[in-house]
């Protein structure tokens, strides 16, 4: 068990301590007058002792103490070594109300939401879906090793991530029942394509016509898209591109890409990417590239490593063909959701750094009841009214 | 009145006390017996025959009566004692202690003042009062009774210490009162020459002179602390110090002071004793008188 300060340049305000040492240094130059008929024999000592000495002992040590303390706060002193081990409960939105206020009634230790910041759980029920298990992973990153854990979640639970939820302890799974959520509806993207293509690339044009045709909605009427030469202007409100051109890619199209686009370029076009990463995205069955991704200001490029034409690539002929150019521009979300029991989590061995134990609340109160002390010492009806 | 003088504890041991005079007895150097010179006087002791000289009025007419030769009759001889109380009243006597504010040095010296009249007036001697302060004196001539003890506390309650101790031609009128062999006691601080010139040359002028010196706590132990701005207050001067720096210094020349005091009282033949505003007031009536009561009883 070791104390820490976490900013131990803020001891420099223990520089301070100077003040109350001064005030109660400065009284102490006055003489008090007596009367005193033997003087004759008195003699000024020839080198008059001036001895330090401060008045109030009680009140000068009380106001040192105050001062330091707060030096020490502003510090942030933590304590290693001395875990806490008040069991955690943590509830996750979406666990009904009448379990949340029964737990908030007769639960033991910390009574928390599973949500960001950690709201106890006499506060309102946060928004759902939070990310529960970067949530549930970070809790157990910080809680002591002898914590004990203990989550609620509801039966069907969302706001998972693609990985398994392994943590460095035993944690109590409860699953509580809940009513059937309604699925949340995904706002079907826009599937609208803008096509700006050179001379004589009318077969890539038709390629493409035909992908964003054969992902239209039963129903739904026809997909925007444009096609058009390269010199045409670049409509907003758009977000997919795909440029079959040769030659460099003009500033104004680069810029619309950087401000959030994403666009296929084809084989011969030449863009300037100084230290970007591509990454392959598509390969044929051979395990060669045929389209690499990198970012390019908040939007993306994907490059193109064959032309479009069946002929160069058999795989536009697949009928899958349109489902990999939608997931070229917009990749399907991870599946978030599962059924409670089915992700409990599991115990790895795995041992974080005990989080350290912050002492700044506790010496608050330290300094709040010293500095009422103080008032009462300095105010107190004895002093003579010297406040 | 004189209930404020005189504590009730002191006054309680004034019965025991008893206050004479070595010189009473024409006797020089005669020791403890007191008087039996016989004489003019109220109480018979013997008749003798006349002698040429003797006083046609002190014989015995009726007894040249019955015996045709002249006697003289003869009295064991009267000798009031009288005493004179001298009270320094100066402004260093208004001096008290911090842990006794309300009891001066003043204050000590008319209680002492009030004991020893009313001891003297109890043993129907002559009790004389004289106030010496603010250059001047008060003074309450010798006489016997209660009257004149109530005229020498009422005396008492007026004094207040004030200016400095009077010399030289002011004190002219005590030399015209206090005569040869009488008793006086002199209570104040010492301080002052002039005081103790006082006193050296009462006791050279054949006067019995007492001295009664009061001294505050602060004196005898000097217990200051902290810094102090000194005061004197007959002269004005201050001097500031530090209270435990000064002590050693001054309670070494205080000493040295008090002994050269005492030596000086001591080759003029006057019995002195000190009181310090802590210690029983009767204490240095005890001293100095004891010796008397003494001689009474024998």
């Amino acid at each position: 068990m070791n104390l820490v300060l976490l900013l131990p340049a803020a001891l420099g305000a223990l520089l301070a301590l100077a003040i109350p040492l001064l005030i109660h240094l400065s009284r102490r130059q006055q003489y008090r007058p007596t009367v005193f008929a033997a003087l004759r024999w008195l003699r000024a000592s020839p080198k008059p002792r001036r001895r330090v000495r401060f008045d109030e002992w009680p009140l000068l040590l009380v106001r040192l103490l105050l001062l330091a303390l707060i030096a020490l706060w502003l510090a942030r002193p933590v304590l290693h070594g001395a875990p806490d081990t008040t069991p955690w409960t943590v509830v996750a939105p979406g666990v009904p109300d009448g379990q949340v206020r029964q737990l908030a009634g007769n639960g033991e230790g910390e009574l928390r939401w599973l949500a960001a910041g950690f709201p106890p759980l006499s506060q309102p029920a946060p928004a759902s879906p939070q990310p529960v298990a970067s949530l549930l992973r970070q809790l157990d990153a910080e809680l002591p090793g002898g914590a004990a854990l203990r989550v609620v979640v509801p039966e069907r639970l969302s706001g998972l991530d693609g990985g398994p939820l392994q943590l460095s302890r035993e944690v109590e799974w409860h699953v509580v029942p809940a009513g059937d959520v309604a699925p949340r509806q995904v706002e079907a993207a826009p599937r609208a394509l803008v096509v700006r293509h050179a001379e004589g690339q009318e077969e890539a044009v038709r390629v493409l016509r035909a992908a964003v045709l054969a992902l239209r909605e039963p129903g739904g009427g026809e997909p925007a898209f444009e096609a058009a030469a390269v010199d045409e202007p670049l409509p907003g409100g758009m977000r997919r591109l795909a440029w079959i051109a040769p030659g460099p890619l003009p500033d104004a199209a680069r810029r619309w890409i950087e401000d959030g686009g994403a666009a296929l370029l084809g084989p011969g076009t030449g863009l300037e990417l100084a230290d970007a990463e591509w990454r392959a995205v598509w390969r044929d069955d051979d395990g060669t590239a045929l389209v690499e991704e990198a970012a390019l200001g908040r939007g993306r490029v994907l490059r193109l490593h064959r032309p479009l034409r069946p002929a160069d690539m058999p795989q536009l002929l697949e009928p899958s063909f349109p489902h990999r150019l939608q997931a070229l521009f917009e990749p399907p979300p991870m599946p978030t959701r599962a059924f409670a029991q089915d992700v409990a989590p599991v115990r790895i061995d795995v041992a974080w750094p005990a989080a350290p134990r912050a002492l700044q609340p506790w010496l608050a109160v330290l300094v709040a009841l010293l500095a009422l002390l103080e008032r009462w010492l300095a105010t107190s009806p004895r002093r003579g009214g010297r406040a | 009145m004189d209930d404020d003088l005189l504590p009730p504890s002191l006054r309680a041991r004034l019965r025991e006390l008893r206050i004479g005079s070595r010189r009473i007895s024409p006797l020089r150097g005669g020791g403890v017996h007191r008087s039996r010179d016989r004489g003019a006087g109220l109480e018979f002791s013997q008749y003798r025959g006349y002698e040429p000289g003797d006083e046609p009025r002190r014989i015995d007419w009726k007894l040249y009566a019955r015996s045709d030769r002249f006697f003289v009759r003869e009295a064991e001889r009267d000798s009031p004692l009288t005493a004179w109380v001298l009270l320094d009243a100066s402004a260093s006597m208004a001096q008290a202690d911090e842990s006794r504010p309300q009891w001066t040095r003043l204050d000590a010296g008319k209680a002492l003042a009030a004991a020893i009249a009313e001891v003297v007036v109890r043993q129907g001697d002559h009790i004389g009062l004289a106030v010496l302060r603010d250059g001047a004196m008060r003074l309450a001539p010798a006489a016997p009774g209660a009257r004149q003890r109530d005229r020498v506390l009422l005396e008492l309650h007026g004094v207040e210490a004030r200016g400095v101790f009077p010399a030289g031609e002011r004190l002219m009128p005590l030399w015209a009162r206090i005569g040869a062999d009488e008793l006086v006691v002199f209570i104040g601080d010492c301080f002052d020459e002039a005081c103790i010139a006082l006193a050296e040359r009462l006791a050279g002028a054949r006067r019995e002179v007492v001295v009664i010196q009061l001294l505050t706590v602060a004196e005898r132990d000097f217990p200051f602390d902290d810094g102090r701005m000194f005061r004197d207050p007959e002269t004005g001067d201050t001097l500031p110090g530090d209270g435990r720096a000064l002590r050693e210094g001054f309670l070494a020349r205080f000493g040295d002071a008090q002994r050269a005091l005492h030596a000086r009282l001591d080759a003029a033949g006057i019995r002195h004793a000190v009181h310090v505003l802590d210690e029983p007031l009767e204490r240095p009536l005890r001293q100095l008188f004891a010796n008397d009561a003494e001689a009474a009883g024998a």
